[in-house]
């Protein structure tokens, strides 16, 4: 039945993560963004908040929120995990897009150790999220010579008795240098190119791993990105992701991408959440601002561009709502992971420029939230695959499948 | 719950539709054109699928009238609307008349003797600037109707027509009358054919002139829209911006199934030049779309199910899919580089209709205004009891 409207759970999760947005993150945004920290103090109040809202949860079998709310079936008797993930994301990431990045948890680590780890592994790495404090997964694929182009990674890695050695750089990684554990993806030989890929974690601590500079950077400054540097790292053999085995005739590197068919969705709801924020402030900056609320022919444009952007928020996030319905159906959904990613990095960030016109020289002062939206919303045309990435992926399904619908 | 899955029912609905377009509407689409009409036993195949007269007992839900539209006009926009005998009349009927008159009128559209359903129009769109509004004035048992209507669709065959026309006090003064019978050819009738206008596109569908000279309407065929004539009288406006919506999704769809194939079996330098990025990308992006224009309508089209007709989400859905087939029919047009010229392709086609279904019920600048007026919270034109209806100046623009 094509319906749009919020189960029970999908409501509660809504609600609940946009107070959370109002009272909570909203308040401290600018300050954290200026600071480029997220006090220990919030970070820990907001960790209850896993398995509501954030993908790569920790999995029940370690005592974990598993899907948390998600795993509640809806009336199809289908998990609702993504999208509740997306519903929460958007509403959280109109508050503060860089706390959600930052919210303790395995993060992007999760989903690979959960699809590519043995139980063993699974029960290890997942287990430090019951212990008290603050505790991060990572995800390190990018490098310096290696971004869109995953399959050229060169950070190598060689058998040396019980150990594997790891040398090579990593960056632009989230949570990088307070991660517990990284998943490392580096190769037994760069010319095998995808099937030559391994996926290892990579504790905190490891002989020959360091961190090397925290970035500075355009937007979501309050969140961590850092270099990670490996130099003949001794990695334990049992941290080789699924064991030996999982890679004889399977390619490390279709895990390294699976884990974007359920993140993109998330990732393009927490643009559309910022975008959200800045289309809400330039509508009330034109009803409120005394000289534009006339009939003018400017106000004529104004209110006609605000609809524009109005009905593209609105369709980029039913392109999210498509590609994590088709995720929890257990459909294939490469390509409309890929379209919400792509469509919604796109409108958003033509309505974050959008509020920065309508707000005038207003929009411009970091003493205003729009100046940092725009700052923050231009990544997301770039990270977890960028905007020409997004358009290969949708390119090559379309041209190889019959169409869809 | 979000959604997306069509029920059973949808389902082999959609497929019963998709059948007819392939085999008969596609088949004919450039003689139903050429010849301004439909071949009767087009009509004929069209009526035996029973969904004119699911629409004329109950009125089809919006969900499944989103996918009947779409595919009727994935096969031949023109012959899509040409097909809908009953036009925007049943819905108008339901919106702004009283079950009396619903019954009576209703029975208008049916099939007659001949098998043929009687065709619905409505009369929105005024003669042009200078040449004034269509007036009411009331007298006794009833409404004496003088003025032009334009770009009428259905106009010629209407067995039934719905005129808005401008009286004092309600609505922005308007008001609107049910005309039963067909307009008179003479040019010495009261109701009668004007112009027929020769049409850019939807050449299939008969359009024209409407003349009002001094006809009178009895009473009994005001339709008053219950307590609230503005509020109904725009519910009717959305209803034809979801029909709008799912016809440019469908045409759309059209347009970019072509352009992908053609552009996976056209070779140059050696390949497909689908195989080329700058094509590739042009393609993902009119998939991207027509994909987001077909959920925006659907989530229209459930809300108004859901008993709430939400006049911004219909204009909003309607603005994005006007906008998607324009992309997709001009992409399809220009990724067939000349062969998307020549009229051996539908491509041309396309181009010109999307434009058309643009400017039908409504255009995509009036769609931003609605969403801006509830946007804003009030009337861009600064007419607040008017937000969201096409204000007296904009409205010979509309058809």
């Amino acid at each position: 039945m094509i319906d749009f409207s919020l189960s029970p759970q999908q409501q509660i999760v809504r609600e609940v993560a946009h107070q959370i947005a109002q009272t909570v993150l909203r308040p401290g945004s600018l300050q954290w963004d200026q600071q480029h920290r997220i006090p220990d103090e919030v970070l820990l109040q907001l960790s209850m908040l896993r398995g509501g809202f954030t993908q790569g949860e920790v999995p029940e079998e370690v005592g974990g929120e598993g899907e948390g709310v998600g795993a509640v079936p809806d009336r199809r008797h289908r998990s609702q995990a993504n999208r509740i993930a997306v519903l929460g994301a958007e509403e959280l990431a109109w508050g503060d897009a860089s706390v959600l990045l930052s919210l303790p948890g395995p993060g992007l680590g999760g989903p690979p150790v959960r699809s590519m780890g043995t139980p063993e592994q699974r029960r290890r790495f997942f287990s430090v999220f019951q212990q008290p404090g603050l505790h991060y997964g990572a995800y390190a694929l990018t490098e310096p010579g290696a971004g869109s182009d995953v399959a050229g990674i060169q950070t190598r890695c060689r058998k040396q008795g019980r150990y594997y050695l790891l040398s090579g750089r990593k960056c632009y990684i989230t949570n990088g240098a307070r991660a517990d554990w990284v998943v490392v993806f580096a190769t037994v030989d760069p010319a095998l190119g995808r099937a030559g890929h391994r996926a290892f974690v990579v504790e905190r601590g490891t002989p020959g791993f360091s961190v090397g500079k925290i970035e500075r950077k355009m937007g979501l400054r309050a969140s961590e990105t850092a270099e990670l540097i490996f130099e003949e790292a001794r990695v334990p053999e049992e941290n080789l992701l699924g064991g030996e085995e999982y890679y004889r005739g399977k390619e490390g590197f279709v895990g390294a991408m699976q884990t974007f068919d359920s993140t993109r969705p998330m990732v393009a709801a927490v643009g559309l959440g910022i975008a959200r924020a800045a289309w809400e402030a330039a509508r009330d900056f034109v009803r409120d601002h005394y000289l534009l609320s006339r009939p003018l022919p400017r106000y004529a444009q104004l209110a006609a561009q605000l609809a524009q952007d109005r009905r593209l928020l609105d369709a980029a996030r039913l392109l999210c709502w498509r590609a994590a319905w088709m995720a929890d159906e257990g459909l294939p959904n490469s390509k409309e992971a890929s379209m919400a990613k792509a469509y919604a990095a796109r409108v958003a960030l033509r309505i974050c420029a959008h509020a920065v016109d309508i707000l005038g020289a207003h929009g411009l002062q970091t003493s205003q939230l729009v100046e940092k939206w725009y700052r923050d919303i231009k990544v997301f045309d770039i990270f977890e695959g960028t905007g020409q990435i997004q358009r290969i992926v949708i390119s090559r399904r379309i041209l190889r499948e019959p169409p869809s619908f | 719950m979000i959604s997306f899955a069509l029920d059973d029912d949808q389902r082999l609905l959609q497929d019963t539709v998709r059948r007819f377009c392939r085999e008969v509407l596609r088949e004919q689409m450039r003689r139903h054109e050429q010849q301004g009409g439909l071949l009767p036993e087009v009509e004929q195949a069209f009526a035996e699928l029973g969904l004119i007269d699911l629409e004329l007992d109950e009125g089809l839900p919006h969900r499944t009238a989103a996918l009947v539209h779409e595919e009727l006009a994935w096969g031949d926009p023109g012959a899509a609307v040409a097909l809908w005998t009953p036009h925007l009349c049943a819905g108008a009927l339901r919106e702004l008349g009283t079950p009396e008159q619903q019954a009576r009128l209703l029975a208008r559209l049916r099939r007659g003797p001949d098998q043929r359903y009687g065709r619905g129009a409505v009369a929105y769109a005024e003669g042009g600037p200078g040449q004034g509004a269509t007036v009411a004035v009331p007298t006794r048992g009833g409404y004496v109707l003088s003025g032009t209507k334009r770009f009428v669709l259905h106009a010629p065959q209407a067995e039934l027509t719905i005129v808005f026309a401008q009286l004092d006090g309600g609505c922005q003064g308007m008001g609107a009358f049910a005309i039963a019978g067909r307009p008179a050819a003479d040019p010495q009738g009261s109701f009668r054919l004007g112009q027929r206008h020769e049409l850019l596109g939807l050449r299939a569908a008969p359009a024209g002139e409407l003349v009002l000279q001094e006809h009178l309407v009895p009473e009994e065929d005001r339709l008053r829209g219950g307590d609230d004539f503005c509020a109904a009288a725009r519910r009717v406006f959305a209803r034809a911006q979801l029909l709008t919506a799912a016809r440019q999704v469908g045409l759309a769809r059209a347009a970019y199934e072509l352009a992908l194939s053609y552009t996976q079996d056209r070779r140059a330098f050696g390949k497909p030049v689908a195989h080329f990025q700058a094509v590739a990308f042009a393609l993902a992006e009119v998939h991207m779309e027509v994909e987001s224009a077909r959920w925006l309508l659907w989530q229209a089209a459930a809300e108004a199910d859901a008993g709430r007709l939400d006049l911004a989400l219909c204009a909003g859905a309607a603005a994005h899919a006007c906008e998607a087939a324009f992309c997709a029919a001009d992409w399809c047009v220009q990724l067939l580089g000349g062969a998307g010229f020549m009229e051996d392709f539908p491509a041309e086609k396309w181009l010109r209709e999307a434009k058309a279904l643009a400017l039908v019920g409504g255009t995509p600048q009036l769609y931003e205004q609605i969403v801006a007026a509830q946007v804003l919270g009030q009337d861009p034109e600064g007419n607040p009891e008017g937000a969201g209806l096409p204000s007296p100046r904009l409205q010979p623009f509309l058809t």
